[in-house]
């Protein structure tokens, strides 16, 4: 298992995925909250918190979880990818028991999404501090508390890198797997969110426990304040992340299980 | 090198309402090289993958020294295969994808260098895959097959892509690796390329194999192997 974990972290860094990964995660990380909370809050109609408040931090590190689908996409990138360049066949030739290939890539790629994670907080933290600095405020938490809820972001960054190794070892085509991670993460979570009935199940999706998980209710509260329907109610941030590690353990079997026995062709 | 025999028995495989390949029973020894000569959609490809783990087989079995491959306790250190469905990635430079799949496989990262110079592409290790030429890329797959120094070698149609210098040379390769008791089993879909490198054959059409047995006793009485290769399928298909 150690050389399998090895070889598919010697071929991870092979290419430039890993440098890629990173330095959109720095991007994410830091960009997306200095834009935020230099641009963003005070200054937006309606005015949302600054990052003089909790609230204010715990919004933009809340929507910082809005971009975990990035880790979710690395990880579908990198797998469909063996099947694009047809490397998934040296690879199950060089190792024939593929449930223990696939171990160790879901091993190698929930490392990358934490190293992901790991760069993204230290981005958002670094671009916080600036914030606050540049604005002449301390920060609303802290820093203590900043890192919990930034470790909490981390550890769901790992989580969705693994949810997107299982989407490419289902979907195999990249284009596919593409689509169905940004059509389901970007897209289809959120309209969810906004159908009566069907939204109570919200929680329980990865989006919605990635939010219970970091608390942040700022996007169902702005809804429910501009239309009249009713918003779910999130869970505490435990059972948020109860559910994503659910997501991962089923994710991580399917991964595993599915292509034991299809045919490479 | 131990001695190790392919054994392939009945083996099937239907994708659809096609019947890829049917029944097919044959061997390949250790010391010998065995060609698998069939026309293009004969079914060579599906019976090597099926022979490699790759694909199901709806019936039948094929071993490798008694073990599927799937069961093999050191697979790529006792076959290594060149096949069209396994690739190597663009990005990565030659040196790169040695390395990765010779931990992979759990083989010394010196291995690398040995399998490079033994395919001559120790000169183009260090540059992305992406820039070989076809030939080039057929070398660096014999490399990585090569890599767990395997007693059985596997090759789907091996010379496409290499220019007359390369096949000579893979041919002489072939032939040493024989001798020092290798077992290769050697599928092309020319007649001529096999004439001068096989020991054994084996012949498959439409998804069966219509012949098989030494390359001597094939060519018998017929004034040549194109003779004897369309006699053979006649006598399946009248």
């Amino acid at each position: 298992m150690i050389a399998l974990v090895r070889g598919e972290l010697a071929k991870l860094l092979a290419t430039r995925l890993p440098l890629a990964a990173l330095l959109t995660a720095f991007a994410c990380g830091f960009g997306f909250t200095a834009l935020l909370a230099l641009v963003g809050p005070g200054d937006s109609t309606p005015p949302l918190p600054g990052v003089e408040t909790a609230e204010g931090v715990g919004l933009v590190v809340g929507m910082g979880g809005l971009l975990l689908f990035v880790p979710a996409l690395i990880g579908t990138v990198a797998v469909t990818g063996e099947y694009r360049h047809r490397t998934i066949g040296t690879t199950f030739l060089t190792v024939p028991r593929r449930g223990r290939v696939l171990v160790a890539k879901l091993l190698v790629f929930g490392g990358l999404g934490l190293a992901y994670g790991a760069v993204a907080a230290v981005g958002t933290a670094g671009a916080l501090l600036a914030a606050a600095a540049m604005r002449g405020v301390s920060l609303g938490v802290p820093l203590g508390a900043l890192a919990v809820m930034l470790a909490q972001l981390a550890l769901a960054a790992a989580v969705y890198s693994v949810l997107g190794v299982a989407i490419g070892a289902l979907a195999r085509n990249q284009l596919l797997a593409v689509g169905i991670v940004l059509g389901y993460f970007y897209f289809l979570e959120h309209v969810l969110l906004l159908i009566p009935g069907v939204n109570v199940i919200h929680p329980f999706l990865p989006g919605g426990a990635t939010a219970a998980l970091t608390d942040f209710t700022f996007l169902s509260e702005a809804i429910g304040e501009q239309i009249p329907i009713s918003m779910p109610v999130a869970t505490s941030p435990a059972i948020g992340a109860l559910v994503l590690f659910g997501y991962a353990a089923v994710a991580a079997v399917v991964a595993v299980a599915v292509p034991l026995r299809r045919d490479v062709r | 090198m131990n001695p190790t025999a392919i054994e392939v028995t009945g083996l099937s495989k239907r994708f659809g309402d096609v019947e890829a390949v049917r029944e097919a029973s044959f061997r390949a020894e250790p010391g010998r090289i065995t060609g698998f000569l069939g026309p293009n959609g004969a079914g060579k490809s599906t019976t090597l993958a099926m022979l490699l783990g790759l694909t199901r087989p709806d019936t039948g079995t094929a071993r490798i020294g008694g073990a599927s491959y799937r069961e093999l306790a050191d697979a790529s250190g006792t076959v290594g295969a060149v096949l069209d469905t396994a690739g190597a990635h663009p990005s990565m430079t030659g040196r790169g994808h040695l390395r990765a799949y010779a931990e992979l496989g759990g083989h010394p990262i010196a291995r690398v260098d040995e399998v490079a110079a033994t395919t001559g592409i120790g000169d183009y290790l260090d540059r992305r895959i992406r820039g070989y030429s076809t030939g080039m890329r057929r070398r660096l797959a014999l490399a990585t097959a090569l890599l767990g120094a395997p007693s059985v070698l596997v090759l789907d149609e091996p010379s496409n892509g290499l220019d007359p210098a390369g096949i000579v040379w893979l041919r002489e390769f072939l032939r040493a690796f024989a001798a020092r008791g290798g077992t290769v089993l050697l599928s092309s879909h020319v007649l001529t390329e096999l004439q001068h490198g096989i020991d054994d054959l084996v012949l498959i059409d439409r998804g069966r194999v219509a012949w098989s047995g030494p390359l001597d006793d094939f060519t018998g009485s017929a004034a040549n192997l194109e003779a004897a290769f369309l006699a053979h399928t006649m006598e399946v298909h009248p």
